[in-house]
């Protein structure tokens, strides 16, 4: 739940970008980091390792501004993608408010995905969490690639899609759909905070 | 002897609620001997800390370390003397504690000899 | 210093008076700032509380797959500052406090007086408020406009 200080007017909310191993979830944040003026984010906080392949998470803190009279911060966090690290996965996802589960377009990777999905599902379901009533959103990331390595939107949908959250073709690479993303999930994110009081 | 042998040379003293050995840098507790109500942890921080003190004071004065530290009470007295290894020697006592004893018993015990 | 809630401020403000720690940070167990002192920009505040909570979270992560208690607490010792990490309990749900101490403190003063902020703050914490509307049903024009001016566009 986010945190909402009524007497500070300060609303925190927790992000966590998702998926399998080298999908683009640590790029979004790049790019978001590499667009964002300073004075509204943070440092980048990277645990990764020598290969640069995120080791416990990616932290990005933004400040968002006033919406209706609270300052909004963001929280993003990303999770590690491979399979080997799910202990940290679980930890990373506790107290998400949101959550992009950002697909691997290429074909080769669908399998990937599927397993990631399903991880999220699980991981959600331990901590009590109902996946079907926290924002998510779908992102098809490297759709910048040649079209017959890769599945197109519709398709990802097919697969993927079957809650019909909102879902947005991506190249985190190059930014496209990488504002997108976000704002569609901020938004969701909000819309259910105002819905539904904190501590409701 | 060892610092952790003496406590129980310190404890035999009647009057003596405790005594602790206590790492002077962290303030942390390495060996105790404590009756029940007394609080070890807090009284080896806070003795480490008064002990750092008073290192400062006499380094300022240009004096040597103290050998021993006696913080007196209305109910009672703390007791404490530099040891070796970073360690520091800490009695706990009741009013009733008989002082020049338990000083000879704390320095004995910390290795220190006037 | 500063609280997100007014209660927190006189324990918190007593064990800095007490600790002389430097930098004090009080957190939600998944990392959201409560309080804080000794941060220049609250956007670091927000990199430390999350790293603060990830080195917690794991570490009883750990402590679960060994099949021991809880860890409580952990601390890094440098050769300058030493970093306190530790998670209790509040009226308010698990917290978790960071303490950053240099010499002129010690691991066992912050030790000490941090298990008497724990216990000042459950008896500080008011009853907890009823749930209160928080945003107005037209925020979504000024969250796109907060984003878009975050992104420049």
């Amino acid at each position: 739940m986010p945190l909402v200080n009524f007497t500070n007017r300060e609303i925190t909310c927790k992000l966590v970008y998702y998926g399998a191993g080298r999908c683009g979830k640590t790029t979004n944040l790049l790019y978001i980091h590499g667009r964002v003026p300073e004075q509204r984010r943070g440092n980048m906080v990277s645990l990764a390792t020598q290969s640069d392949r995120t080791l416990f998470f990616d932290f990005l803190p933004l400040e968002l501004g006033m919406i209706s009279g609270f300052t909004t911060r963001f929280q993003l966090y990303t999770v590690p993608g491979q399979v080997y690290y799910n202990a940290t996965r679980r930890l990373v996802l506790q107290g998400a408010d949101g959550v992009v589960f950002v697909v691997d377009s290429q074909a080769r990777r669908f399998d990937d995905n599927v397993e990631s999905f399903q991880n999220l599902q699980e991981n959600l379901l331990d901590q009590g969490v109902d996946i079907r009533s926290l924002p998510l959103v779908l992102q098809y990331n490297k759709q910048d690639l040649p079209p017959d390595l890769i599945f197109a939107p519709p398709d990802l949908d097919d697969a993927f899609n079957f809650r019909g959250v909102p879902s947005l073709p991506a190249d985190a690479l190059h930014g496209t759909g990488v504002f997108e993303t976000l704002k569609t999930l901020s938004g969701l994110v909000l819309q259910r905070l105002a819905a539904r009081p904190p501590g409701s | 002897m060892t610092l952790a042998d003496g406590l129980g040379d310190i404890t035999r003293i009647p009057g003596v609620r405790g005594a602790l050995v206590v790492s002077r840098d962290d303030g942390l507790v390495v060996a105790d001997a404590l009756m029940e109500g007394v609080d070890g942890h807090a009284v080896a921080a806070l003795a480490a800390s008064l002990a750092a003190r008073m290192r400062g004071v006499t380094t300022v004065l240009g004096q040597p370390e103290p050998v021993l530290l006696l913080l007196g009470g209305t109910e009672g007295m703390l007791l404490l003397a530099p040891g070796p290894s970073g360690l520091l020697l800490v009695a706990v006592a009741g009013s009733e504690v008989n002082v020049a004893e338990l000083r000879l018993g704390v320095l004995a015990a910390a290795g220190t000899t006037f | 210093m500063r609280a997100i809630e007014r209660w927190v401020e006189a324990p918190l403000q007593t064990f800095l008076a007490e600790s002389a720690a430097r930098v004090t940070l009080l957190m939600t167990s998944s990392g959201q700032v409560v309080a804080q002192h000794g941060f220049t920009r609250s956007l670091d505040v927000m990199s430390a509380a999350a790293l603060g909570a990830g080195i917690l979270a794991s570490t009883a992560e750990l402590a679960r797959i060994m099949g021991a208690r809880p860890l409580d607490a952990v601390v890094h010792q440098g050769s300058a500052v030493g970093v306190y990490l530790a998670g209790f309990e509040t009226p308010r749900g698990r917290w978790l406090g960071l303490v950053v101490f240099g010499q002129e403190t010690s691991l066992g003063l912050v030790q000490v007086f941090f298990a008497r902020l724990v216990a000042d703050l459950a008896l500080a914490a008011p009853a907890a408020e009823p749930p209160r509307q928080v945003l107005a049903e037209d925020f979504e024009d000024e969250l796109n406009s907060s984003l878009r001016t975050l992104f420049g566009r």
